[in-house]
């Protein structure tokens, strides 16, 4: 096939896709490769119209999965029967662990786009100065008045639904009609209103068409069915296979190549500039070389920084790009699996209809100035919940089986609510990713391990963010309020992100303000490992922000010869 | 497998069981398809799960538990699923759950213990706040199975389909309805 192109896209994830079809749009002949295998959108979802008893023991995690994906089952949640298929194999793929860190990734066209979580938030201003107010690692190069039309650009392209309510710290965007929250939900968002000056309750914001059409292969409107991350036969959701995809395609100028495994980037000393990328084939394991005049490292956070710390020349002793140091560490997430529950009474004859891919949404409320100030410790939290009405709960003894309790469990139960918060994880140099050479893979390349945990200031904020739980929940009048505070590592918010990080420096930091290494122009890096600093909403939006506009940038720059 | 077999594996130890429609449907389809073996359980364990199953989720308008095969799917969830800790906890309670029925009706085999005994035996656990002192596995076996109970049941096909409100496309979101407008008074099934 052809070597040579104008742009190399790698991943195709919530990235990859969007560099993919930015590049393509503007006329970039573009190579996108990919480690893992083909998806097309819808054919290739089996399982998009399952019941659970479709499966022999319901869709659940089974034991056979727990040996094959075990470090990929520890979510609880993603390699239930209908959602499996999508995840790595960690007996291939292993990694290793000086402290428990969880890697969950899927290796096909598409990568993580196809089972996101799909909440959608901008960063603001209070992330962008966090770094250099607070005068914690470095700063950020960009601000949000650089952002701004790129979040607003994507927005518009993909689809998000929500509702604009005003606060700084929660800027208002670029919104499709909102779902809606539901009977019990209403009760604590008019509890929070009446209680709290700094907070309030409002839907979440989701990459989901809740009216009108979306640019890709045939997108149209949520039914609402909540089998989002098996791949959706409406395109309801935004995903790199129904969206960006489809769109560069449509343009002529994209080469889509799975299987195709990148274990470099290479550096020409002459022109100091990349030539290209070197390539395993995941099947046959022949070594491809593949050139061009710009490179997008859209692999995901540990992929790309794993292929530039591979990447090493006279020039780059210790990986492309790591004149700093920094390269590798200051790896971030987001830390959950804290909040309370409550069970709410009443409300027996109300129900809902539709199963809502969402949930509702408490802004952050911690260090954003005035009262919001705290000393225990810095940044910020959000709350990600939702009101439920479950199946039988009943403790009546006459009903305990049988008959009546026979005809019990047809019928909803009581509803209960919960709020689970999402904190900012600070960027530690000692959090880290490296290379381990001893422990080769399939393909011969370094498998990665991780030395990462959460600090006193994260501690200190899980018990703020369990305590402010529960006392909204106690406010609302819900009965036995339990907060809980579970096992967190690293990763399990499946944000990790930050090992390349971006800088005015190119002494402490990795990528410039436009995305590109500070030694090598023609590289630019746009996914999560770009971060700064975390901020604490869910970031693939600003993934997709940072690479449209670096992409905007890089074609700026070819046209001035720049690169 | 013959009738008079299928009268002795589902009748054994449950008394006598009124030739209802239900079990006729059930002897017929065993007439075409071969009985499957338990998988977690031995067999004369998996008759006391089927008669417990049957007490707990018991015909009526609705078929129950036996009808519906939810034994068959728990033994096999507790093998394809349940931690080995739960499984231990599933085997050693049935044991206890055994050895506690026999005990009570001073029987010596599981097979010759009646309905209404094992019916007793599980009022003395789920109908009363406390587990007798030395009893605790027995109990603690009672609520581990009518939850498993209704997992098999919220899970089958029939009960999903046909009598809990289904709805595989919804199409459309309202968050706050009229429960018996909009269901009929039933559990969405999804």
């Amino acid at each position: 096939m052809e070597t040579n192109y104008d742009a190399i896209v790698v991943g195709t994830g919530i990235s990859g896709g969007w560099a993919a079809k930015e590049l393509c749009e503007k006329g970039l002949k573009t190579l996108v490769l990919e480690r893992g295998r083909m998806v097309n959108h819808v054919e290739d979802y089996p399982t998009m119209h399952n019941d659970p008893w479709d499966y022999k023991t319901g869709d659940v995690i089974t034991n056979e999965t727990r040996e094959n994906q075990g470090k990929q089952s520890r979510t609880g949640y993603t390699t239930i029967e209908s959602n499996k298929h999508f995840f790595v194999d960690d007996n291939k793929h292993p990694y290793n662990e000086t402290n428990r860190f969880d890697w969950m990734r899927g290796y096909h066209v598409g990568g993580r786009s196809l089972m996101w979580g799909r909440q959608s938030y901008r960063l603001t201003d209070f992330d962008f100065t966090a770094n250099a107010k607070d005068g914690i690692a470095v700063d950020w190069p960009i601000r949000y008045k650089e952002m701004e039309q790129w979040y607003h650009y994507v927005e518009q392209f993909i689809g998000v639904s929500g509702e604009n309510v005003g606060l700084p710290q929660f800027p208002d965007g670029n919104y499709l009609k909102p779902m809606e929250l539901n009977c019990v939900e209403d009760v604590l968002k008019t509890s929070v209103s009446n209680t709290y000056s700094d907070r309030i309750i409002t839907i979440g914001r989701t990459a989901h068409i809740t009216e009108g059409t979306k640019p890709g292969q045939g997108r149209s409107n949520c039914q609402f069915r909540n089998r989002c991350m098996r791949g959706c036969p409406f395109g309801a959701y935004f995903s790199s296979n129904s969206s960006t995809l489809p769109t560069a395609e449509a343009t002529g100028n994209m080469t889509l190549r799975p299987n195709s495994i990148v274990s470099e980037v290479i550096y020409d000393a002459d022109t100091k500039r990349a030539t290209g990328v070197r390539v395993v084939d995941a099947e046959t394991k022949e070594v491809i070389e593949f050139n061009a005049k710009v490179i997008f490292l859209c692999a995901s956070t540990v992929p790309t920084t794993s292929i530039l710390l591979q990447s090493k020349s006279e020039r780059f002793p210790n990986g492309m790009g790591n004149d700093s140091g920094e390269l590798g560490h200051n790896i971030m997430d987001h830390h959950l699996g804290v909040g309370a529950s409550a069970q709410v009474d009443g409300f027996e004859d109300k129900y809902f209809t539709g199963r809502r891919p969402n949930g509702i949404y408490v802004p952050r409320f911690r260090n954003i100035g005035g009262a919001t100030d705290t000393k225990d410790f810095l940044r910020g939290y959000g709350y990600q919940g939702g009101g439920r009405r479950g199946g039988w709960s009943s403790s009546v003894k006459e009903m305990a089986y049988g008959i009546g309790f026979k005809e019990a469990i047809t019928e909803p139960g009581s509803w209960s609510i919960g709020l689970g918060g999402f904190g900012e994880i600070l960027p530690y140099h000692e959090n880290k990713m490296t290379l381990d050479y001893e422990k080769l893979d399939a393909w011969g390349l370094p498998t990665v391990t991780f030395d990462a945990t959460i600090k006193e200031n994260e501690e200190n904020m899980r018990k703020d963010m369990q305590l402010q739980a529960e006392e909204m929940l106690s406010n609302a009048g819900f009965k036995n309020v339990r907060g809980y505070d579970r096992d967190y590592a690293i990763g399990l918010g499946i944000h990790e992100m930050g090992t390349a990080r971006m800088g005015h420096d190119r002494k402490t930091s990795v990528l410039n303000k436009h995305n590109q290494l500070h030694d090598v122009p023609n590289v630019y890096v746009t996914d999560g490992s770009a971060m700064t600093s975390a901020g604490n909403v869910n970031p693939s939006l600003t993934y997709m922000a940072l690479t449209a506009r670096a992409a905007n940038h890089a074609v700026e720059e070819l046209k001035k010869m720049n690169l | 497998m013959d009738r008079r077999k299928v009268l002795k594996n589902i009748g054994m130890g449950f008394g006598a069981i009124a030739i209802t429609p239900t079990v006729v449907g059930l002897m017929q389809s065993c007439q075409t398809a071969p009985q499957s073996m338990p998988v977690f359980y031995s067999k004369e364990q998996f008759a006391v799960l089927s008669g417990l199953m049957e007490l707990i989720i018991p015909p009526t308008d609705i078929p129950g538990a036996i009808e519906l095969k939810l034994p068959e799917f728990t033994d096999a969830y507790i093998a394809a699923v349940l931690s080995e800790k739960r499984q231990n906890e599933a085997k050693s309670g049935m044991e206890a759950f055994i050895a506690a029925a026999l005990s009570a009706t001073g029987k010596s085999s599981a097979s010759s213990v009646t309905t209404a005994e094992w019916d007793a035996q599980l009022a003395k656990y789920l109908k009363s706040d406390e587990a007798p002192a030395g009893e605790e596995a027995a109990s603690s076996f009672a609520y581990q199975l009518r939850s498993l109970s209704i997992n098999a049941f919220r899970t089958n096909e029939f009960i999903g389909e046909q009598v809990l409100a289904y709805d595989p496309i919804p199409g459309r979101q309202e968050g706050c309805v009229d429960l018996l407008e909009t269901t009929g008074g039933k559990i969405w099934s999804l």
